[in-house]
């Protein structure tokens, strides 16, 4: 067997660099509010942080139910995973003590901590990956994101007490990355036991709190865990959490959720909208945490798989006359940085290639010509044989933010220009869904999050293009490319992290050079805080954790 | 405002005594009508309850039905709701389970009939999404807006009344300033008026919290913001009632006899447009429980109104005809209250 070198002492040496490079990021991102606040002296003890979410209520407070990232920003503060990522994305241990590989990618052996209980008073052990493991792949469980990550583990063998070892049907490099992820925390064995109901209401963990009261349409109510000890490897602080208390809300209407933190009735919201990060940045005390979600970039894809992006000389017309940085910069008030890539500017991995996305409508038209779209009727739109050049737009109202529909319609302008007619259709989500999925749509806007670059398998190999039975499909683009379909596969197989690299640069190349994509920004994850809210950092999937939070007031 | 003084036809009468007088020209018979018989009035209000409940019983059928074919025709897949909504990724083998186990599998007009079976049993089902029976999930979130409907509902009588009160005494200004208020008012939207008064209470002069249920002041702006448009329309609806009632000519034998314009408001007037704020209190009800659909999303409360929008926006079918067939039977409830007093002040309604 290969060892890897991840001992929990060279982790432990290595994470704590790593968390001050992460610390120096925070101090980079964090802005506004900073000259206002104090100097985080020694951290208080006690008080209640009440958190405002803007996204929807979980219906289900286990992630593993389903697996959404509502469920997982508030999951985070009560279950941990096995492995987190550090500030370079390498998984460091967590309630995995160390892991290795055969040299086949078909085994791995993961050793659980010692001396970590739930808080339902079960011992962790290695019995804990198993049920975990199977609770995911459990059809009743109704498991999505995470039943997608463990597809690959075949059986879960008992080795001893502390010892899982996983037989995997296919070697998965990702492994690590989706066990990173709150959609595949580790629960209590004894608690999964319970009816899927009661786990839903109160699932148990390992985590600094746990979960005392859910009242519905209202709040999640939070107490301290004062026997946590199982802190990821690259915390600062590893003791009980200072707060004693976390109240959870939901807030859906951003001008409230604004005004609630302004007032002071809150102490953190998510899903701040530009204008308020704006006003924000002028409030003394307020501070901004920006934290873009890994995985895949904020993008446009255009639908090669049929008439006219098929044509990849139409493709490239509209990438070249697609002007969208002003609009980035005036409706989104610096908030957002333009992106090149397919990937988040947090993978390490991503890569970008502005050159292919200068503006240059001389050679949009040029283009537009040798395809054949060279006549225009009245309105100015192009056509050929009598059709006109119509991109029809789904636009998700519960995922664009009403800054990226106006953005949209800056593009709209500027396409039209050089004789694109697109046509915007705002929706709400299941309409959206369904627009796709009966392949209405020439463009659209569609996030995707997971850990690592992975996401570039689920989103462009040719196997996203065949919709599930539920009618949905993540290939959006519909790239159906033999070479790109290789690579991805053999990164998936590879675990030398250069190599594995080198392959997803290679795929990447791909995607951004075959103009399938049209790179807008990181998917958006903005936090203010009161300035008096101390040690909030945010884990893998950019959730913030409490574990090390206190209030200086 | 009012015209000439006329003398009083007979001096020294006191107010109730001039009630003939009054009801005669304002044609409200409450001395002439004969008085119907007991058991005729028995008679006529059990056959109007007898209509009413069947009707109700209509109604609801009607709403289910409706409902049901609504949600199912929005575009998606319910099984989703089960997984947490259309943002949750759901596999194929995760939704065929989620299918199954709700009966999502079967002819849409055999879910249909299952789904009545249930209700005629008085059984609302389960939700998809909150894995907890729909009834319970009414129980739970009924109270909070019921108390904010209720609050909003005196609210708005209290200034609907007040604006009245001081427009009908003052002059030909006042009546048009008023009457530019109500219209004013009763078209402001529940959505901007809410922002407004946040960021004015909450956000400018720190006074009133914008979200927080955990104190009884939360309840001020959302309560306001249902009152104000919903006074607007009572305004204007009681001040033509009111406007009516102090220029007829038993106002005016009413003034001669020496009341004053403060009297005769509360005295006169207000008996005289009781009946139609009888009637428009149940349409409010109905009004304020729709409009609270806006407001408790807006102040993040608490409630049927956002527990609607949520099941909606995830199409947990259950839950959504659960809490509009709710609705619907505290309307149709509070019609036949309403026709019921109607009833029992007007004796016209009575013969």
């Amino acid at each position: 067997m290969h060892r890897t070198p991840f001992r929990r002492t060279t982790a432990v040496a290595s994470a704590a660099a790593l968390t001050a490079v992460a610390l120096l990021l925070a101090g980079c991102t964090a802005s506004g509010g900073g000259a206002g606040s104090t100097p985080a002296g020694e951290p208080k003890e006690g008080g209640t942080l009440v958190y405002a979410s803007g996204d929807a209520e979980p219906t289900c407070l286990d992630p593993h139910v389903g697996g959404n990232y509502p469920q997982a920003l508030v999951a985070t503060q009560y279950l941990e995973q096995l492995v987190t990522l550090d500030a370079e994305g390498n998984p460091v241990p967590w309630l995995a003590d160390s892991w290795t590989v055969s040299d086949d990618g078909l085994t791995w052996d993961i050793t659980v901590r010692s001396g970590v209980e739930f808080t339902d008073g079960t011992p962790l052990t290695s019995e804990a990956i198993a049920a975990n493991v199977a609770h995911l792949q459990d059809p009743n469980t109704g498991s999505s994101t995470g039943y997608l990550a463990v597809q690959k583990i075949q059986s879960v063998e008992i080795v001893d007490d502390s010892t899982a070892r996983l037989h995997l049907s296919s070697p998965d490099s990702a492994l690590l990355e989706s066990f990173s992820q709150p959609w595949l925390a580790i629960e209590s064995p004894t608690a999964l036991k319970r009816s899927k109901d009661e786990n839903c209401a109160s699932p148990v963990g390992t985590g600094p709190f746990v979960v005392s009261q859910w009242n519905r349409q209202q709040s999640i109510e939070l107490d301290r865990n004062d026997a946590y000890a199982s802190a990821p490897a690259d915390a600062t602080y590893t003791g009980p959490a200072h707060l004693e208390h976390i109240e959870w809300r939901f807030i859906p209407e951003a001008a409230t959720r604004y005004a609630a933190l302004a007032s002071g009735e809150v102490d953190v919201i998510d899903n701040a909208q530009p204008d308020a990060i704006q006003q924000a940045e002028g409030n003394g005390s307020l501070v901004h945490l920006d934290a873009p979600r890994p995985g895949s970039s904020n993008r446009i894809e255009l639908n090669s798989g049929q008439a006219p992006f098929d044509d990849e000389k139409v493709r490239e017309a509209f990438i070249a006359a697609a002007d969208v940085n002003p609009g980035i910069q005036s409706l989104f008030f610096g908030t957002a940085q333009r992106s090149y890539s397919p990937l988040s500017s947090v993978e390490p991995t991503a890569y970008s290639e502005p050159d292919l996305f200068d503006v240059d409508t001389d050679r949009a038209n040029q283009l537009l010509d040798e395809a054949g779209w060279s006549a225009r009727d009245s309105d100015g739109i192009r056509t050929k044989d009598g059709q006109r050049l119509t991109l029809r737009m789904p636009v998700s109202t519960n995922q664009s933010i009403p800054a990226e529909v106006s953005l949209f319609e800056q593009l709209q302008a500027a396409e039209k220009a050089v004789g694109f007619d697109i046509q915007l259709d705002q929706l709400d989500l299941s309409s959206w869904y369904g627009a796709l999925a009966a392949n209405d749509y020439e463009l659209v806007s569609a996030p995707y999050t997971k850990v690592g670059p992975d996401v570039l398998r689920i989103l462009y190999d040719s196997s996203g293009i065949t919709p599930a039975p539920s009618g949905y499909f993540a290939n959006h683009a519909k790239v159906d490319d033999p070479a790109l379909d290789a690579l991805l596969a053999q990164a998936s197989a590879t675990s030398d992290p250069a190599q594995r690299a080198d392959l997803y640069q290679q795929a990447q190349r791909i995607v951004l050079e075959g103009y399938y994509i049209l790179p807008l920004y990181d998917q958006q994850n903005h936090f203010l805080l009161r300035n008096d809210v101390e040690g909030v950092r945010t884990l893998a999937v950019s959730t913030p954790t409490f574990a090390e939070a206190w209030l200086d007031r | 405002m009012a015209g000439p003084l006329t003398p009083d036809p007979r001096p020294g009468t006191t107010a109730t005594d001039a009630a003939p007088t009054e009801a005669a020209s304002a044609s409200v018979h409450l001395e002439t009508a004969p008085p119907p018989s007991t058991a005729r009035r028995a008679l006529g209000v059990g056959r109007l309850l007898a209509v009413r409940l069947a009707g109700a019983v209509f109604v609801l059928w009607a709403v289910a039905t409706i409902t049901f074919l609504a949600v199912r025709a929005i575009p998606g897949d319910p099984a989703e709701a089960v997984l947490g909504g259309p943002g949750s990724q759901a596999g194929p083998d995760a939704l065929a389970a989620a299918r199954a186990q709700y009966g999502l599998d079967l002819p849409l007009g055999v879910q249909y009939l299952r789904y009545l079976g249930l209700l005629a049993t008085g059984d609302l089902g389960t939700s998809f999404a909150l894995h907890d029976d729909v009834a319970h999930v009414i129980a739970e979130q009924l109270p909070a807006t019921l108390i904010l409907t209720l609050v909003a509902l005196v609210l708005a009588w209290v200034l609907a009344l007040a604006l009245a009160a001081w427009a009908s005494r003052g002059g030909w200004g006042s009546r048009a300033v008023g009457g530019l208020l109500e219209i004013t008012a009763a078209a402001v939207p529940h959505f901007w008026l809410g922002a407004v008064l946040i960021v004015l209470f909450s956000l400018t002069l720190g006074w009133l919290p914008a979200v927080s249920t955990s104190t009884p002041l939360g309840i001020v702006l959302p309560a306001v913001t249902l009152a104000i448009p919903l006074a607007g329309f009572l305004g204007q609806v009681m001040r033509e009632q009111i406007t009516d009632a102090v220029t007829s000519p038993f106002a005016l034998s009413a003034r001669a006899r020496g009341e004053g314009s403060g009297g005769l408001f509360w005295r006169h007037a207000l008996r005289h447009a009781s009946l139609p704020a009888v009637t428009l209190t149940g349409w409010a009800l109905g009004s304020l429980i729709s409009g609270a659909v806006v407001v408790e999303t807006l102040f993040a409360r608490q409630g049927l109104g956002s527990t609607l929008y949520n099941a909606v926006r995830i199409r947990d079918v259950p839950v959504v005809i659960g809490v509009v067939l709710v609705v619907a039977l505290v309307y149709v409830v509070v019609t036949i209250l309403a026709d019921l007093a109607e009833r029992a002040l007007d004796p016209r309604r009575r013969a």
